[in-house]
C-alpha cells in the first residue's frame, strides 16, 4: 500500500507542474487545457459512454488479434521448426516480415479491406503473428537436440516430440514474442484507427484534433498509457515470470 | 546443412514464391489494383528510380530517422545516467518514464497537431519523443543494474565520484544502453512512418499512403519491401552488433 502511494508520487508532481502551467497563463488554455478540465471531460465521456465505447472497440481488436494469431503463430512455428532445413531459410523471412510490421502494411490493408474494421484488425493479426512466429521458431530451434534425441530414443512420437519438449521449450521465447507483439500491435492499432476507422482510442484523438479538443485528446492520451500500464503489469509480466520459472530452465 | 544446400533451398523457394504469386495475379478474379503481378512492382520501382521520387523519399525518411535518433541520444543518454545515479531519484523517475514510454509518439500526435501545425516538426518531434523514453529509461535501469560492490570496492580504493561514473557505471551501462536505442529506434521508424502517413510530407509513408488513394497498389508494394529492407539492414548491420559488441565487451559485469 506504501509501495503504491509512492509510486503515484511522481504522477502527483507531474499533474501539480501541469496544473502551474496551465494556470500561469505561458500557455493558452486551448493549447493546455488545465488538468481539472481534462478531468471533467473524461468523466463526462466515461458517463455518455463514449468512452467505453472506444476502449471496447480498441481491446476488441487487440482481443481478436491475440485469439486469431497466437494459435496459428504457434502451430507454424512449431511446425517449420520441426524440420532445420526449413526453420534456416524461414527465420529470415519472418524477420523480414517483423520488420515491417505494423502501420506499412495499413495502405495495402485499405486496398484489400476498405475502410473500416478489417482493416484495422488486420494489422493487429498480422503484428500478432509475426512476431509470435519469429520467436516461436526462434524457441524451438534453441531447444537443445539432446532432448529430442532423449525422447525419441525412450520411443516418444513425434507428437510427444512437440507436445512435451519442443511447445513447452519454446514457451518463455513465446510468451516474451506475444508481450512483445502486443506492445508493437497496440501502438500500430492507435496510428491505424486514425486513419482507417471510426471507432477505438485513436480515432477518438485523431478526430478531437480537428476540432482542437485538446481536452478529449488528453483524456484519451492517458487512457491509452494506462490501459497499457495496466496490461503490462496485470497480464503480460505475471505470465512471463510464470511461464520463466516454469518451463524456463529447460533451454539453459 | 551448408551454405549450398541453404542457397538452393531459397532459391527454390523465391522462384516457387514468385511463379505462385504471378500465377495469383494472372488468374485470380480480382482487378490488377488488388494483387499486381511481381513485374508490375518491379517496374514501379524503376519509375520510382527513374523519376527519383524513392531516392528522395529513402533520404528524407531516413534523415529525419536520423536526426531524432541523435536527439534522442544526445539528449536520453545523459538524462538517464543521471537520474540512475541516484536511488531516490531513479525510484521516482522511472514510473513517470515507463508511462510516457507506453503512449506511443503517435498517440501524440493529434496534440502535437494543435500544438505545431501540420509540417516537419510536428513529425521530428513525434519520432523523437517515441525514440527517446526506451533511451532514457534503458539507461536509467542500466546504472541501476550495476552491481554495488564495484562502486564500493572503487570507492574504498580511493576513488572520485567522477572516477566511478566514468570506469563503472558508464561501462556497465552500455549493455542497457545498446538495448534501448535498438527498442527505441525500433518503435520510432514505426512511428515515423505513420507520421509520414498522417502529416503527410514525403518520406515513404506518405509514398505508400499517397498511392493507396490512387490505387498504385504496385507503389504501395515496393514501398513496403523498401521500408521492411531498410529496417532490416539497419537492424542487422548496426543495432544488433552494437548491441552484441557492448554485451561481449561490458556485459560480464553483470556475472
Amino acid at each position: 500500500m506504501v509501495k503504491a502511494l509512492r509510486g503515484l508520487a511522481p504522477f502527483v508532481v507531474l499533474v501539480a507542474a501541469w496544473e502551474v502551467v496551465s494556470r500561469s497563463g505561458l500557455v493558452a488554455e486551448i493549447f493546455l487545457p488545465r488538468p481539472e478540465d481534462v478531468a471533467r471531460t473524461g468523466w463526462a465521456m466515461a458517463l455518455d459512454g463514449s468512452l467505453w465505447v472506444n476502449i471496447a472497440a480498441s481491446l476488441g481488436r487487440v482481443l481478436v488479434g491475440l485469439v486469431v494469431s497466437v494459435p496459428l503463430a504457434v502451430g507454424a512455428g512449431v511446425l517449420v521448426g520441426l524440420s532445420r532445413r526449413l526453420a534456416v531459410v524461414l527465420e529470415p523471412v519472418a524477420g523480414f516480415f517483423n520488420a515491417l510490421s505494423g502501420i506499412a502494411w495499413l495502405p495495402l490493408a485499405v486496398t484489400w479491406f476498405g475502410l473500416g474494421w478489417g482493416s484495422v484488425t488486420f494489422i493487429m493479426v498480422n503484428t500478432v503473428f509475426f512476431l509470435v512466429f519469429f520467436n516461436t521458431l526462434v524457441g524451438v530451434r534453441t531447444v537443445p537436440r539432446v532432448f529430442e534425441h532423449a525422447v525419441r530414443t525412450l520411443g516418444g512420437s513425434r507428437w510427444h516430440l512437440i507436445v512435451q519438449v519442443l511447445i513447452p521449450g519454446a514457451m518463455p521465447s513465446i510468451v516474451a514474442g506475444i508481450r512483445m507483439s502486443i506492445g508493437f500491435g497496440w501502438r500500430a492499432l492507435i496510428a491505424a484507427e486514425m486513419i482507417a476507422t471510426s471507432t477505438g482510442l485513436g480515432f477518438l484523438i485523431f478526430n478531437a484534433q480537428n476540432f482542437h479538443q485538446t481536452d478529449t485528446i488528453l483524456v484519451g492520451i492517458i487512457t491509452i498509457g494506462l490501459l497499457w500500464l495496466a496490461t503490462d503489469r496485470l497480464l503480460l509480466q505475471p505470465l512471463e515470470r510464470w511461464t520463466v520459472e516454469r518451463w524456463g530452465l529447460v533451454s539453459s | 546443412m551448408t551454405w549450398r544446400e541453404t542457397a538452393v533451398t531459397w532459391i527454390l523457394l523465391l522462384a516457387g514464391f514468385f511463379a505462385a504469386w504471378s500465377v495469383a495475379a494472372a488468374t485470380l478474379p480480382v482487378p490488377a489494383y488488388v494483387l499486381p503481378a511481381p513485374m508490375a512492382v518491379v517496374e514501379a520501382g524503376r519509375d520510382l528510380v527513374v523519376k527519383g521520387i524513392l531516392p528522395t523519399y529513402v533520404a528524407e525518411s531516413l534523415r529525419r530517422m536520423l536526426t531524432a535518433a541523435v536527439i534522442a541520444f544526445a539528449i536520453g543518454v545523459p538524462v538517464g545516467l543521471a537520474l540512475g545515479m541516484s536511488r531516490r531519484l531513479a525510484e521516482f523517475a522511472y514510473p513517470v518514464l515507463n508511462f510516457f514510454q507506453s503512449v506511443s509518439g503517435i498517440a501524440w500526435l493529434p496534440l502535437m497537431l494543435v500544438w505545431f501545425g501540420f509540417g516537419e516538426r510536428t513529425i521530428l518531434i513525434a519520432v523523437n519523443y517515441t525514440v527517446i523514453f526506451p533511451v532514457t529509461l534503458n539507461a536509467l535501469l542500466g546504472v541501476r543494474s550495476v552491481p554495488r560492490i564495484y562502486v564500493s570496492g572503487l570507492r574504498t580504493l580511493g576513488a572520485s565520484r567522477w572516477r566511478i561514473a566514468r570506469d563503472v557505471i558508464l561501462p556497465g551501462s552500455l549493455p542497457s544502453i545498446a538495448t534501448g536505442m535498438r527498442l527505441g529506434l525500433a518503435y520510432g521508424w514505426r512511428a515515423l512512418i505513420a507520421a509520414e502517413m498522417l502529416v503527410g510530407a514525403h518520406g515513404l509513408g506518405f509514398m505508400i499512403f499517397t498511392a493507396q488513394n490512387f490505387h498504385l497498389t504496385a507503389r504501395i508494394m515496393l514501398g513496403m519491401v523498401v521500408i521492411g529492407a531498410l529496417w532490416l539492414v539497419l537492424d542487422y548491420f548496426v543495432l544488433r552488433p552494437l548491441e552484441q559488441a557492448t554485451i561481449e565487451r561490458w556485459g560480464l559485469i553483470q556475472r
